[in-house]
């Protein structure tokens, strides 16, 4: 790595210390949650992009690969217990790896067979191997069953959370930005051009479904260290269909437009709370509008900053 | 490797009576041909005569029924697609099949994939080779679109060139792949007279330029006549007749086939 790269490295870590001190020591719990769960959402939504905006899949279960995540390091952190190391700082960190890594061998799993349909009928079998995800939780008394898994160490503050939304950003973007990205791209351009030009459109579904289902893994690990509880209903059909909106209303295949569409999804019902009641009525109408007039998203596939380069050229 | 020097002779192929049916129809039965090194052949017929379908069959978008490929001794029956392409064949598409929404240069930059030898953990990284070989592709990529005179517009969306633009692009992606075949699918459609020449002036110097053997499919016969050392006619799935362009001229199968009689 370049020095310039080492150099952005310390200084990103720096700043996330620095608001997160700023953050802990002035600034009420309320705010602290909503910001901590918008970075969880843009995570999710970056992740999910992946498959839905740039290899063109639609994908409907993610909440699944985010439970897979939750639960695997949650349990990791508090009934296995296997050693004191996994309640410090950097025991939970590596649970939450684990989790991200149990989730992409479940997207694995679930991708091998399913990325052979298109459309429609991929978006209901994910739906469907979302919601067997989660019945399975359900199930297991060891995790807590219905009554879901209290105790886990709160240790996903701001600057964790915050430090994997930069290393989310970063990773997937440079992917983006090599061989492999345009190998996906060029899927969701078109298939059978790309599997002419010697790219396995098969292979490359995959490998989209896999990184995506480690990043909502990880998510899912943030988000359960983050509440210290979870319960299969974190993880219902809702949550999926929300990431699907995050990433629709950013603009598909736009990471800046899923990062967007993550602090929109999560932080307008929170703004829409003096409306009361009314709340889950104008959510939707202000998704509808906005869908309505820009039906591509946001940014659409731009980058943010490409956006403003067009405009300083022309 | 630069974009030019790719292979020393063309590839050989021989294709043997190849056939599919879909339900009742037969829309290639017993198709034959030998493209030789180098060789410039055309495939010609009247629409809905099969040479799509014989191109599909070729690059294995269709498996073939019954009968047998073979590219430089290796036989290509049951391969997928993309294992075709790696193999050695290349194809542009009728109904143009670009990445709309990649740049031209990324269009082009797509075919080289397969040779690509860094791994992810390389690009999550950005190693030096990571570096290199990114440069390499896109030297490689500027290189093939000067050729196709494509260079000025490399960083502008594929769907935003003019349509003969298009049509070229499909040819530098193709080209891009290393083919030792070149499949063209009626390249010159939706030309008028004069891009109609300057494209099968273009595509005779990609065959010595390249080094690549070609087989172009096209609907109008007076435009491959000047160019191919020898045509193939399709009719109806059949093959109706195998020739020098002269031959074909003058063969009353091929007119009684294109007016439309009997
Ligand atoms: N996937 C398919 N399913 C059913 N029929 C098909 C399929 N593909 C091609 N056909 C039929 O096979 C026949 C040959 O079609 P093909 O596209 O190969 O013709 P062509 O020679 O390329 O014609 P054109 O000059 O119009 O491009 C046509 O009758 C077509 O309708
Ligand atoms: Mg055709």
């Amino acid at each position: 790595m370049k020095l310039v790269q080492w150099v952005t490295i310390i200084v990103s870590v720096g700043i996330l210390t620095g608001i997160n001190y700023l953050l802990e020591e002035n600034i009420n719990p309320y705010v602290i949650r909503v910001v901590v769960n918008c970075g969880i959402g843009m995570i999710l939504a970056m992740s999910l992009n992946l498959v839905n905006g740039c290899a063109g899949q639609f994908s409907l279960g993610h909440a699944g690969f985010m439970g897979v995540g939750a639960y695997t390091s949650a349990a990791i952190t508090t009934v296995l217990a296997l050693s004191p190391f996994f309640k410090t700082d950097m025991g939970v960190g590596c649970a939450i790896v684990i989790g991200g890594l149990a989730a992409a061998l479940a997207g694995y799993l679930v991708g091998l067979p399913s990325l052979r349909l298109k459309g429609d009928y991929l978006a209901i079998v994910t739906l469907g191997f979302g919601e067997i995800i989660r019945i399975i939780f359900l199930n297991i008394e060891e995790v807590g069953g219905a009554r879901g898994l209290p105790g886990i160490p709160p240790k996903a503050n701001f600057f964790w959370v915050y430090l994997w939304v930069v290393i989310t950003f970063v990773a997937l973007l440079r992917l983006l930005r090599s061989s492999y990205g345009r190998a996906i791209l060029s899927v969701r351009e078109n298939e059978i051009a790309a599997e002419s030009m010697g790219i396995n459109v098969a292979r490359y579904k995959v490998v989209a479904f896999v990184i995506s289902s480690f990043f909502a893994g990880i998510a899912g690990g943030l988000f359960a260290h983050f509440q210290s509880f979870i319960d299969p209903n974190s993880f219902v059909f809702n949550k999926s269909v929300e990431a699907v909106i995050m990433v629709v209303i950013g603009g598909m295949g736009s990471l800046s437009g899923a990062i967007l569409g993550g602090i929109i999804v999560t932080v307008l019902p929170e703004l829409l709370r003096i409306f009361e009641q009314y709340r889950m009525v104008i959510f939707p109408l202000i998704l509808i509008v906005l869908m309505l007039v820009r039906p591509m998203g946001l940014l659409g596939h731009k980058e943010i900053w490409e956006l403003f380069r067009k405009k300083a050229s022309s | 490797m630069t974009a030019l020097d790719q292979n020393l002779i063309g590839g050989d192929f021989k294709i043997d009576a190849l056939s599919i049916s879909f339900g009742g129809l037969k829309a290639v039965n017993q198709f034959s041909l030998h493209l030789k090194p180098m060789e410039l052949q055309g495939l010609i017929g009247p629409n809905g005569a099969g040479k799509t379908t014989c191109f599909n069959l070729v690059t294995g978008v269709y498996q073939p029924d019954s009968g047998t490929m073979v590219l430089n001794g290796r036989s290509l029956v049951g391969l997928e697609p993309h294992e075709i392409a790696k193999a050695g064949i290349a194809r542009t598409f009728q109904n143009i099949r670009l990445f709309g929404d990649l740049t031209v240069l990324e269009n082009v930059m797509v075919s080289y994939h397969m040779n690509v030898d860094y791994g992810y953990f390389e690009l999550f990284l950005r190693t030096p080779r990571y570096y290199r070989i990114e440069k390499e592709f896109r030297d490689k990529a500027t290189e093939l679109l000067k050729v196709m005179g494509l260079e000025t517009r490399k960083e502008d969306k594929a769907k935003s060139l003019p349509y003969g633009d298009q049509r070229r692009l499909e040819i530098a992606r193709a080209l891009a792949t290393h083919p030792k075949v070149l499949l063209l699918d009626e390249p010159a459609a939706g030309l008028n007279t004069q891009e109609k020449a300057a494209l099968m002036g273009t595509i005779a110097n990609i065959r010595n330029l390249f080094k690549t053997t070609i087989l172009l499919i096209e609907h109008d016969m007076k435009l491959v006549m000047g160019i191919c050392e020898k045509i193939t006619v399709l009719d109806h799935g059949d093959i109706i007749a195998v020739g020098t362009p002269r031959e074909i001229q003058d063969n009353p199968k091929v007119i009684e086939a294109y007016l439309g009689v009997g």
